[in-house]
């Protein structure tokens, strides 16, 4: 997928709007007027952000010019999922090496709290 | 050398709490002190920071540790030195808290309040990291840039076991 396209469906996962018609369109396709209907929004508004996510390629329309269901497309949102992976695989590493690292200093505390003793 | 735990090492997690948010959050099989003087002291921080192998290391590495006090970190590889990490510390709660912030110099814009905590859990101790971005765009850049970085890493890798078929 192009950078750009990362950006596209970046951005139209940023609003809360369409972020709930998303999650509602997990559950199955619906038609513009029972997206709607939770959002105390006009149809062309509504229909506004389901052209932001069409776009971002994170829903499918249907054909049907009188009904055209709207249903969900996960692959963007999976690629999404995929760049917090690598960003937690970097932070992985980092901690894994900071958690072997405590384990010398907690080694070396000991030993020297041991001499410490003995003196 | 001790291996760290498998046990510790799932206790790992990323999340983003909020639109502006990354939060990374683990359990230490350490006490407390200890993981606070990992995270401040400068010899320790050069030990586990950067991308260490025996290729790369953490060449700067400066800590001023008191409020309004500066921090650099700057890691060094074949290819080079990189480009530097710093910020200022913002609040210390020795052992408990640090608000500092980040800055990458790639990207002076784009800095980050980074909030550590560190609480007491069964005798280790878990590490709490917020770092919040001025904006959810600047967020998920970061995002971007480790996917970035953990490709370069593995096309390294990749480029070790080509050079080990030859």
């Amino acid at each position: 997928m192009a950078a750009d396209q990362l950006s596209t469906t970046f951005a139209a996962l940023a609003d809360p709007t369409r972020r709930t018609i998303l999650a509602r369109l997990a559950t199955g396709e619906r038609s513009v007027s029972e997206l709607a209907a939770p959002f105390e929004m006009s149809m062309p508004a509504v229909s506004k952000h389901l052209r932001v996510l069409e776009r971002a390629g994170l829903i499918v329309r249907g054909r049907d010019a009188q009904w055209r269901p709207c249903r969900l497309n996960a692959s963007p949102l999976k690629q999404v999922a995929d760049w917090t992976e690598r960003y937690r695989h970097i932070w992985e590493a980092r901690f894994d090496r900071l958690d072997t690292y405590l384990q010398q200093m907690k080694a070396k505390e000991k030993a020297h709290a041991r001499k410490q003793r003995r003196k | 050398m001790p291996v760290s735990s498998v046990a510790n090492s799932r206790t790992f997690k990323v999340t983003t709490p909020s639109d502006t948010d990354i939060q990374l959050t683990r359990l230490f099989d350490a006490p407390r002190h200890l993981v606070y003087e990992a995270l401040t002291k400068p010899e320790h921080v050069r030990r586990w920071w950067g991308i260490l192998d025996d290729k790369h290391s953490v060449p700067v590495c400066e800590i001023d540790l008191r409020v309004g006090g500066a921090w650099r970190f700057v890691g060094e590889g074949p290819e080079g030195r990189m480009p530097a990490f710093y910020g200022v510390y913002r609040e210390i709660v020795p052992r408990e808290r640090l608000v500092n912030t980040e800055f990458f110099e790639l990207f002076p814009d784009a800095g980050s309040v980074v909030t550590t905590v560190l609480t007491e859990e069964g005798g280790k101790t878990r590490m709490t990291v917020t770092a919040t971005y001025p904006s959810k765009d600047v967020r998920d850049m970061v995002l971007k840039t480790g996917m970035e970085h953990g490709a370069a890493t593995s096309y390294d890798r990749l480029e070790e076991v080509a050079a080990g078929l030859a």
